[in-house]
């Protein structure tokens, strides 16, 4: 019977881990989740990988494959050329908290730092908006929140220069650019958000399992609207002239 | 230590997007330096068009484009060398400041992008200048090549990521006023050719220095160009 190999990291949470390696039998369609699914329950128990869905809906299964974030239940294996061995490690941007899970609970303090959705003053109700308005927000709203892209990031993963990292941009690029709210959250974001950081080399927008555009999509024009705010000598002449404070 | 050491490792790699870059700038260096010529046989060089005056402004509507971004922060800088690589080089040790440094400045790019959209119907003068030759409206291969060039710049100026803010990427609401609507379709059409930057972007370079090169050609010579329709 086939096997496929694997070299997973194994960690108590503490100091370096080491890499063990699996052969687990083959089976049509199987994914990366699914082999390491078979060596919990057949070849090591004490495995530990996270999982909920296993329909690329979670986000649960995070991990890097051959060193590339991806989720676990979406990669197959054949995909990966089944004469190589296969790495699987967790997400390193995060502190391990065990094998391959790791802990990016960081995320969640940053969402609670965006500015909430505030609605516009003098909206009458029900608030009427089409479908077209809203496009931009709804792509952004399908993320799964697996933050393969801030694992990514090389700003997130190396420098601690305090960028939110893409997730939280199209977290508030969505509010941002919804008809009904009232801030401009790309004053938060260039100023203290850290998007300056960002050099747009789109490594966020590759990986994304949802195929958001990241980049494109929300980073670039939050960029240009604070460009507008920040850099723009017309706009900010006339503030001068006007005595107002940029 | 070895030269492999050296050398950062993405220069060691077949990268043919970061090597046909080098080696278009560096033609493109060099016709306009070192063997600068105007143009020949009605048709103008489009290095020369509308004049050497303002290529510096064009040189910095590229090198602050997105696209061209992507490519020197990555290959050049190595911020990130690539999305997958595990142990990066140095990791926390290399200083970087990203777009907050030094590199505030492609925060310009909207007004170099001005500049450069300016200039473009210059291109289709030459184009239309390059019509008529020795006192006839000739077409020439040469004046197909031109097109051909001056399309390519023109759909990649109007694929910008500033283009794209200003004409609609800006407003929140595109069905509010008639203004917005309008912007709104045309920023929904422009979105599709936006999604293409940036090989519109390696596709228009690559335009521009084979028209020079063609125009070169004919100067130095060799029989390239032949009339298609004469009126
Ligand atoms: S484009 Fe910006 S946010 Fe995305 S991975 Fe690159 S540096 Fe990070
Ligand atoms: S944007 Fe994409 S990669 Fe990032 S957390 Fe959301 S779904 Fe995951
Ligand atoms: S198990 Fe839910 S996304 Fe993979």
């Amino acid at each position: 019977m086939e096997k496929v190999r694997l070299t997973v990291y194994r960690s108590s949470g503490e100091g370096r881990g080491r890499f063990q390696e699996f052969s687990v039998p083959f089976e049509e369609g199987m994914t990366v989740l699914g082999a390491m699914r078979y060596v919990e329950q057949n070849l090591d128990t004490t495995l530990a990988v996270r999982w909920n869905c296993k329909a690329a809906r979670c986000g649960s299964c995070a991990a890097e494959i051959n060193e590339r974030p991806a989720l676990m239940c979406k990669t197959r294996v054949e995909s990966l050329g089944m004469d190589s061995t296969i790495t699987v490690t967790p997400m390193k941007a995060y502190p391990n908290v065990r094998d391959l899970v790791s802990d990016p609970t960081e995320n969640f303090d940053i969402s609670g730092r965006i500015p909430a959705f505030k609605p516009k003053k003098g909206l009458k109700k029900p608030w009427v908006f089409y479908e077209r308005d809203v496009e931009r927000s709804q792509e952004f709203r399908r993320c799964i929140e697996c933050f393969l892209c801030q694992d990514t990031c090389h700003v997130v993963r190396e420098h601690k220069s305090g960028y939110v990292g893409p997730r939280h941009v199209i977290e508030a690029a969505a509010l941002d650019m919804h008809p009904m709210d009232a801030l401009k959250r790309h004053v938060y974001l260039n100023r203290e958000a850290g998007l300056g950081f960002c050099n747009i080399t789109k490594c966020c927008q590759d990986v994304c399992p949802e195929h958001i555009r990241i980049t494109d999509n929300a980073i670039i024009p939050e960029k240009e609207r604070g460009a507008d705010v920040f850099y723009d000598p017309l706009v900010y002449a006339i503030k001068r002239l006007k005595g107002e404070n940029k | 230590m070895s030269l492999k050491k050296i050398i950062p490792p993405e220069f060691l790699e077949p990268n043919w997007r970061l090597w046909s870059f080098v080696l278009l700038i560096a033609l493109g260096i060099l016709a306009l330096f070192a063997f600068p010529m105007k143009g020949y046989d009605g048709y103008i060089d489009p290095f020369y068009s509308p004049t050497v005056v303002i290529l510096p402004l064009i040189g910095l509507f590229r090198l602050t484009c997105y696209a061209f971004r992507k490519y020197y922060h990555r290959h050049l800088f190595g911020h990130p060398p690539g999305c997958s690589v595990s142990e990066r080089l140095n990791e926390a040790k290399r200083a970087y400041s990203g777009e907050t440094g030094f590199f505030r400045v492609e925060n310009l790019h909207r007004y170099f992008m001005y500049f450069s959209a300016a200039i473009l119907p210059f291109f289709f003068y030459d184009f239309y200048l390059s019509l008529f030759w020795q006192h006839s409206l000739a077409l020439r291969f040469g004046s197909l090549f031109m097109l051909a060039d001056t399309l390519a710049v023109t759909i990649w100026v109007f694929s910008c990521h500033s283009v794209r803010h200003i004409i609609g990427g800006r407003l929140d609401c595109f069905s509010c006023t008639f203004a917005s609507r309008l912007g709104g379709s045309v920023f929904k059409f422009q979105s599709r050719l936006n999604a293409r930057h940036e090989a519109l972007a390696w596709a228009s370079l690559a335009l521009i220095i084979a028209a020079d090169l063609y125009i070169r050609a004919l100067a130095a010579g060799l029989p390239l160009d032949f009339t298609i329709l004469v009126l």
